[in-house]
């Protein structure tokens, strides 16, 4: 263990001198977390709605004032004609156009069936969509006096369909990916690339001692950004820890394993520091666009489903989440977490014998 | 001209000899393009669904079968009580859970539970909604006599401008945004920055060449790089996900020059103020990528968040560039004259930034 622990004191006192990477890897955890948990809200608000009276009723001021009870919708510019409808989509004055023809109260009053024009910018496939769906429950409902829904419906873990809730926990995963991933990525490079691994590689350390004690520092940081993290989240979006942390360390050691091992693969392979962000970051991309963070897995095309099985974030994730939201036990992530134990065993050897071919 | 090009060939030289980077630098995007079309999907599909069936009736049978006939619902368990309902959750197995109540035969319909595991609260309003659809369908089917009278007037949707809701149509022009950054601001400030690393910039600066041909010569590459993916991107976008262009190929590439200015500019500006390529690197994610990423409307609706934030919003060149590329590409609305001016005078004044302290470093 002689060098082993010289190797991990060299590093940690390395570590303590970079001053400006410490506050890099020390504050911005925090920054990002409370930047994206702002910014990453799927929830709909503030879709700005104009309305085209041509009716000019009771009935038709009715539907109009339906329409902005609700709490995602917030008057738009008024709109005096079907050209000013379409010229408003069009440079984007509003989001949506509802437009009441003229003889509605007229034609409700004699029985006949009408139709209310419900206009939306679909240029945003994903708010498109749910504005227009939010517009047509408004005016059926103003329609029939009745939300048309049949039973009851009881939300779990999170009543309030907060996505932030759902968000946080992704956004806590991402840090501890990049932090973990990309300062690995760019260690054994930057020794490459000053010329020391040379002087390294001179002393009695074994490959796997060599990988490891390199690793440790990183992890150290790793835990304290996620500790970071996780307190803040519980704090200041009381984002709750329903389960026991015990499951979370777990999960976080395995995946920890994985990322720290992935990040010393790409600096061994790269010859610049350039290059290693470069593998790290490529990485990075496709591990969090398969991991179900911004999108449900269930959504994916089936090929797409089948390479998220290889994605080592899909599995933290889904542990991070089940613990924090649902209160899961080892019993009921025990996939997940076998699953990235054995990626973390698979990824530690392979940078070992990565390094090991590198370096004969 | 001629030293500019000189400059322009060496940094293109440095270019094509790290394959490795090169390779992203193109594929990237590629892939991007192709798993972001296809994967932003808020459509439903196969959803996991559990049941718990109280009735066991003909009848309650029938509304399984008919919820799952749809095509978007697969029943993944059936359960025999109430308790195995957080378990399921839990453990992954489904997303919600139908309760058929006992007397549903009988005509109980309000007795209908839908509990939905609201972990992931953007699709748990979709997965309600979906099951709502059904078993409404499934239940008027059924007593058409009992329904109520139709209402006396009905909501008439049109999509505009996607009418199909494609995610890609969505996400391509967004990509080009978020590419151009990537290229042109991080490449541009990564190389200039280990030029002045490893001390080479001096020697340069010592050769007739002016600085301003040396930044010129050795951002150009960049630009061409930029351009190319930012083409590759929109070729990939047209033909895979059949995204439309309804505007003026001329309006596109001036406003995509303008951008490419701005990202030029945050690069230069970047690696004036950076003493080392670590910190070049590091900057150039945090100021570029990210808030590109996340602060533009590129996927994340800027109207929903806080007040402060969408101040941010407003000060990130892409959250302009994009409302342009998407309504050229998908509006077919080719002037703006709001966003031109903006972006003009971000331009300006980064461009003015960085030639200050560019000027303030070599001295």
């Amino acid at each position: 263990m002689g060098p082993l622990a010289s190797l991990m004191r060299k590093e940690f006192l390395q570590l303590r001198r970079d001053h400006a990477m410490l506050r890099l890897v020390l504050v911005l955890p925090i920054v990002q977390l409370l930047v994206l948990s702002y910014a990453l809200d799927n929830d709909l608000r503030n879709v700005r709605v104009s309305v085209l009276d041509e009716d000019r009723t009771p009935l038709s001021r009715g539907i109009a004032d339906a329409l902005w009870e609700s709490d995602v919708f917030v008057p738009g510019p008024p709109l005096a004609s079907g050209d000013d409808l379409a010229r408003s989509l069009k440079v984007g004055r509003c989001d949506l156009a509802v437009r009441i023809p003229a003889g509605l109260a007229r034609d409700v009053a004699g029985n006949r069936s009408a139709a209310i024009g419900v206009h939306v910018d679909g240029t945003n496939s994903s708010t498109g969509g749910r504005a227009a769906g939010y517009a047509e429950a408004a005016i059926a409902r103003a329609a029939t006096g009745r939300d048309g829904r049949v039973g009851a419906v009881r939300f779990f873990y999170n009543p309030e369909l907060e996505s932030r809730l759902y968000m946080v926990p992704g956004i806590i995963v991402m840090i501890a990916t990049i932090v973990s991933a990309m300062l690995t990525g760019m260690a054994i490079v930057r020794e490459k690339e000053l010329g020391t691994l040379e002087q390294v590689l001179v002393t009695p350390l074994g490959s796997l001692q060599y990988v490891a004690g390199k690793s440790a520092p990183y992890a150290l940081i790793a835990l304290v950004d996620l500790a970071l993290a996780t307190g803040f989240a519980a704090v200041w979006f009381h984002v709750p820890l329903a389960g026991s942390p015990l499951v979370l360390l777990a999960g976080v050691l395995a995946y920890l394993a994985v990322t720290l091992s992935l990040g010393l693969i790409a600096s061994v392979v790269s010859d610049t520091q350039q290059q290693a962000m470069f593998t790290v970051w490529f990485f990075l991309v496709f591990a969090i666009m398969l991991s179900g963070f911004f999108f449900p897995i269930e959504n994916m095309p089936p090929w797409a489903r089948v390479l998220t099985w290889l994605d080592p974030m899909r599995f933290f994730l889904a542990i991070v989440r089940g613990v924090l939201l649902r209160g899961a036990g080892f019993g009921d992530l025990a996939r997940d977490l076998l699953v990235l134990a054995g990626m973390g065993a698979a990824s530690f050897t392979g940078a070992v014998l990565a390094f090991r071919r590198a370096t004969s | 001209m001629k030293r500019v090009a000189a400059i322009a060939r060496k940094e293109l030289v440095h270019i094509v000899r790290d394959r490795r980077s090169l390779a992203v630098a193109i594929l990237m995007p590629l892939a991007m393009v192709l798993i972001y079309g296809s994967v932003i999907d808020m459509e439903l599909r196969d959803l996991q669904v559990g049941v718990l069936d109280l009735d066991r009736s003909d009848a309650s049978r029938e509304l399984v079968r008919e919820m799952t006939a749809s095509g978007f619902i697969v029943e993944a368990a059936r359960l025999a009580s109430r308790a195995e309902v957080e378990a399921g959750f839990r453990r992954g197995r489904f997303r919600a859970v139908l309760v058929v109540p006992a007397g549903y035969a009988a005509g109980d319909r309000t007795g209908i539970q839908i509990l939905v595991d609201a972990a992931d609260a953007a699709t748990a309003a979709t997965v309600d909604n979906y099951l709502q659809a059904v078993v409404l369908r499934a239940a008027r089917e059924r007593l058409p006599a009992a329904g109520a009278p139709p209402p006396p007037f009905t909501a008439r949707t049109r999509i505009w401008f996607n009418p199909e809701l494609a995610s890609a149509h969505f996400v391509v022009p967004g990509l080009v945004a978020l590419v151009m950054m990537m290229i042109c601001a991080l490449l541009t400030s990564i190389a200039i920055t280990r030029e002045k690393e490893v001390g080479t910039l001096e020697q340069i600066l010592t050769t007739p060449v002016a600085p301003a041909q040396v930044i010129l010569g050795k951002a150009l590459p960049y630009v061409g790089l930029g351009a190319l993916d930012a083409a590759l991107i929109l070729a990939v976008g047209r033909l895979a996900f059949k995204v439309p262009m309804n505007g003026s190929w001329l309006a596109l590439a001036a406003y995509t020059l303008l951008f490419i200015v701005i990202a030029l500019a945050v690069g230069l500006l970047i690696s004036a103020r950076s003493s080392s390529l670590r910190v070049a690197m590091m900057a150039a994610i945090i100021v570029t990528m990210l808030p590109t990423m996340v602060l533009s409307g590129f996927v994340f609706p800027i109207a929903s968040m806080p007040r402060a934030l969408q101040a941010v919003c407003q000060l990130m060149p892409a959250t302009h560039f994009l409302v342009v590329v998407r309504g050229i590409l998908l509006k077919g609305q080719n002037w703006y004259p709001l966003q031109t001016a903006i972006l003009a005078a971000m331009a300006i004044v980064i461009l003015t930034l960085a030639a200050r302290s560019f000027r303030l470093r070599l001295e």
